[in-house]
């Protein structure tokens, strides 16, 4: 690898995944000066090469549902913008309720989508049962679905906005590492990297799994912690299941892809730094297995081809990290996404992009904002449905 | 496992019988070399390719349980056996349209985008082209979930090869009595040891407040149900496998590997087909050569040929043609010939021939070194990575040992190493000779073949990835675009994500990208798989959760 091809930029952006991708891709469109990317591993090495590409709009606040309904727009037409084939699918989300206890907590999350236009339902398990065949008797009590929630293939989004961003100018670096940010005055005003420091007056973390390190490495305390989710793929079959199936209960979520496996996974709690590592847990497997072939007997016969895991980015409120850090002027967040970054994005990063350029956006700081860990008020909003 | 003992089933709605001993393809292969499947994106026909579990070539569903391989499957009596992902039949199968409206091939990433409005129908057509088989049925499932068998061992060793066996044998001799995990269904009894065999090996990941000092391993056999090993050492005599080849319609039915002409003839059964060409002149080939006798009909070789393979083949007044590209196959439901030419631009010769046998390079078995996260190293000889070892066997896994042609060794050493390992778990000396093993560096020669192949212009398809029907020029195409590296290729073309996890197309993908972004093999990436490889129920695996439960921190 060599180092950056330039000694100055205008922005630095830290992390090739989808929103670093999206947030040069609009920084670039609105004219900013020369713009690098720099990744520390290969292009979708981290969760946007990981993730099992649902992309859904239900959800308990309020700006989150607004910013995955805008997302889901961007998506439908991004076939046409950026010339790969997502093959984004609205087929459907499916949360489903093993009891009525669980159905009652649907509930508000049905009502504020309802609210923003969107058409969820509330289904009996007649229902679930038509859109997931061979469900067990008695394994839900009912659910909740949002048909024009849907399901895409990651991969080509992340060609599309690699090639997009780079058609537009900017410099990709692979293979290059972000070790820490240069200061003056309290300012950010350069990027040291694995490779030499270039300078710049705006750095966006926007490394994923490893934002919390990086923003450390600048000397900033932050909240994120990785966590570790696995996921597996089964072998293919004919399309038999539509939509994206969640289970709130133990964070049970699957789908069938295009090829015709089945992939997902659920949660299970790894102690948190306990492994960066990518690979699979003795647990995970025989876990994931036991409770897919309970819902769906029949599956049971299906066999598992490959299991693999990626790093959620968590915060403590469940909602990403979006804004200027007020400690480091220059220092942007766009990151804390939960493991959510490629639902919201298309949306998200425009606001990223926004704040980079010093204008304003319609997000609340104190529910999306770097400050509102640090301030004297707690968040003002939390989203618990950190799910599938 | 235990052997089934009634073998009457039906076939398509037809009654068959299989002998002891038979797997599923055995004995529909007594009827010829059946095409069973269709590929996931062109619907080409396709026939067995490996014989040994690993490609998708002899897919059927059994009982309603889709994705069978027929080579692993021993029938049971009253078993239904039916073929898939053809309709109306597998004979004549509408959606093979697409092989001929497509013949630049079908661009999922950048075709289907417009008209908007169609996309949904895309969906429908793209998704019913793949998938293989229909979901399984209710009662699939549940003939597969039961307790599970839960084995504590001191010494378990996977593979009842050459070494395997010698391994075994010294163990037993030293009073260790190991158990041993086959993949093949017939597999002699081995005295003094328990032998599972038709038993696909995995290790589960080491786990927080799993046994100390323990492996874990998943080992999965058809048709019976899961197994967890608990073993204090592993001895992975693993072997190797032919490895596949890239050339115009490289995927046609009656292109065979070496294993599977010598699967399907064991035990004196006739080959399924009358004249063979073989490609290859190692001692894969005379192997073949002297097992399939004048049932070969060319041999055709990248480099010279051995002088000993040489004379056997005068002997038998068998054609040779060294130093050959191998350029086309013919036929599109059986091959009927192959074009080859000799190296430097030399004239075609088209042979006559109804199957093609690859037998032209041996690739280790290495998933439970990788899984394992042994220390891997390449070596040139034969293209691959293959476990860093001590003389004794030892890898940089504590407790894990690698001996055979898995570790490297060729011809008789893979018996040495066996008793060399033997000796060293049981405290006696081992020697200090070096082994003879693949050779770790110089030139590879299939990168010289590929580069000469490769530079002339192309017609047809070339299939880089026969499982999900990935074509050469897509992976070329990736490389224009900018995409370096094994890892985002796969991702890029859907390359190795197939079903045989990659065994076949990553190591020549290796190759061709080596070529193509100008740099080493070992600089293009390192070939991972992700557990557990051999696709294992759900049943099966759901089985273990009680087993291993407890993750980590819950």
């Amino acid at each position: 690898m060599n180092g950056p091809r330039r000694s100055e930029y205008a922005v630095a952006i830290v992390g090739a995944g989808i929103i670093g991708l999206f947030t040069a891709y609009h920084l670039a469109r609105a004219g900013v000066g020369p713009i690098l990317v720099l990744d520390r591993g290969f292009l979708s090495s981290g969760a946007s090469g990981r993730n099992g590409g649902g992309v859904r709009q239900q959800w308990e606040t309020r700006a989150t549902v607004r910013l995955a309904r805008e997302s889901v727009a961007s998506y439908r037409h991004f076939g046409r913008d950026f010339g790969y084939n997502i093959w984004f699918r609205q087929s459907g989300y499916l949360f489903l309720a093993e009891t009525n206890a669980d159905l009652d907590r649907l509930r508000p999350v049905h009502e504020l989508v309802r609210s923003e236009g969107l058409h969820s339902r509330v289904l009996d398990p007649h229902g679930v049962g038509r859109l997931v065949p061979g469900i067990a008797p008695g394994a839900v009590v009912g659910g909740t679905y949002l048909a024009t929630d849907g399901i895409l293939y990651p991969f080509p989004a992340v060609w599309g906005m690699y090639e997009a961003a780079r058609g537009l100018g900017v410099e990709m670096a692979l293979g290059l590492e972000a070790v820490g940010v240069a200061t003056r005055d309290g300012r950010v005003n350069g990027l040291r990297t694995s490779h030499g420091s270039i300078a710049t007056p705006k750095v966006v973390n926007a490394a994923g799994g490893w934002s919390g390190d990086f923003s450390g490495a600048a000397g900033l305390e932050v909240p994120n912690r990785a966590t570790r989710h696995e996921i597996l793929a089964t072998e293919p079959m004919k399309p038999f299941l539509d939509p994206m199936v969640v289970r709130p209960s133990d964070g049970l979520y699957f789908s069938q892809t295009m090829r015709g496996e089945i992939v997902g996974g659920l949660t299970l709690r790894h102690p948190p730094g306990a492994d960066r590592g990518m690979a699979s847990s003795a647990a995970f497997l025989p876990r994931m297995a036991s409770a897919l072939s309970r819902l769906i007997p029949r599956l049971g016969a299906l066999g598992v081809l490959r299991a693999w895991s990626g790093f959620y980015d968590d915060t403590p409120d469940g909602l990403p990290i979006i804004g200027e850090d007020p400690r480091l002027p220059g220092f942007y967040h766009a990151n804390g996404f939960g493991g959510h970054g490629f639902m919201l994005a298309p949306a998200a990063t425009r606001r990223v992009a926004r704040t980079v350029l010093g204008e304003r956006t319609d997000l609340d700081p104190s529910v999306f904002g770097p400050g509102r860990f640090t301030g004297p008020a707690p968040p003002s909003s939390v989203e618990r449905l950190q799910l599938g | 496992m235990v052997e089934p003992s009634g073998r009457r089933f039906s076939f398509e709605g037809r009654s068959r019988t299989a002998q002891p001993g038979e797997t599923l393809l055995d004995s529909l292969v007594r009827d010829g070399l059946p095409n069973l499947q269709r590929s996931p994106r062109y619907h080409r026909p396709r026939a067995p390719f490996c014989g040994i579990g690993q490609c998708t070539g002899c897919l059927v569903r059994v009982n309603g349980r889709p994705n069978v391989r027929a080579c692993r499957y021993l029938p049971l009596d009253g078993d239904r056996v039916v073929t898939e992902n053809a309709w109306p039949s597998r004979r004549f199968d509408l959606l093979a349209s697409f092989d001929v409206l497509f013949r630049n091939g079908i661009d999922t990433l950048h075709g289907f985008r417009r008209p908007a409005f169609a996309t949904p129908l895309f969906h429908r057509v793209v998704r019913r082209l793949a998938g293989y088989g229909q979901p399984p049925t209710g009662e699939s499932a549940a003939a597969l979930s039961g307790p599970p068998d839960v084995r504590e061992v001191d010494v378990a060793i996977v593979g009842a090869g050459r070494s395997g066996r010698a391994a075994a044998a010294a163990l037993v001799a030293a009073g260790v009595h190991p158990l041993i995990l086959e993949r093949r269904a017939e597999t002699p009894p081995l005295p003094g040891a328990v032998v599972l065999a038709a038993t696909t090996a995995t290790f589960l990941p080491p786990r927080t407040g799993g046994p100390e000092g323990t492996f874990e391993m998943l080992a999965y056999g058809e048709p019976a149900q899961g197994v967890l090993v608990r073993a204090r050492r592993v001895i992975a005599a693993t072997g190797s496998y032919d490895a596949s080849l890239l050339f115009e319609s490289n995927d046609r039915p009656g292109i065979l590997t070496g294993d599977a002409a010598l699967e399907l003839t064991r035990r004196g059964r006739p080959p399924p087909f009358h004249r063979a060409v073989l490609f290859g002149s190692g001692d894969r080939a005379r192997t073949l050569v002297e097992r399939l006798g004048d049932h070969v009909s060319a041999i055709v070789a990248p480099g010279e040929i051995p002088p000993e393979l040489v004379s056997a083949a005068t002997q038998a007044g068998i054609p040779l043609y060294p130093r050959s590209l191998l350029r086309t196959a013919q036929g599109r439901t059986r091959i009927r010939s192959v074009t080859v030419q000799s190296r430097g631009q030399g004239t075609p010769a088209t042979l006559e021939c109804d199957a093609l046998l690859l037998a032209h390079r041996r690739l280790p078995n290495g998933q439970l070194f990788f899984q394992a996260g042994a220390r891997m190293s390449w070596r040139a000889g034969t293209g691959a990575y293959y476990p860093v070892v001590g003389e004794d066997g030892a890898t940089s896994v504590p407790g894990l040992w690698a001996i055979g042609s898995a570790s490297a060794a060729l011809g008789a050493a893979s018996v040495g190493s066996g008793e060399r390992v033997a000796s060293a778990l049981t405290g006696g000396s081992v020697p200090v000779a070096p082994l003879d093993r693949v050779r770790p560096d110089g030139p590879n020669e299939l990168e010289g073949y590929y580069r000469e192949l490769l530079r002339a212009p192309r017609t047809g398809r070339w299939i880089a990835c026969p499982c999900e029907d990935v074509l050469l020029g897509e992976v070329e195409e990736a490389t224009r675009n900018g995409y370096r590296g094994i890892e985002v290729v796969k991702r890029y073309t859907g390359l190795g994500t197939g079903l045989c996890q990659g065994r076949y197309c990553l190591p020549d993908g290796l190759l061709l990208l080596s070529i193509a972004e100008g740099r080493p093999p070992t600089e293009v990436g390192y070939i991972t798989q992700r557990p557990p490889v051999h696709p294992t129920p759900l049943a099966a695996l759901a089985a273990l959760d009680a087993s291993v439960s407890a993750p980590e921190g819950s």
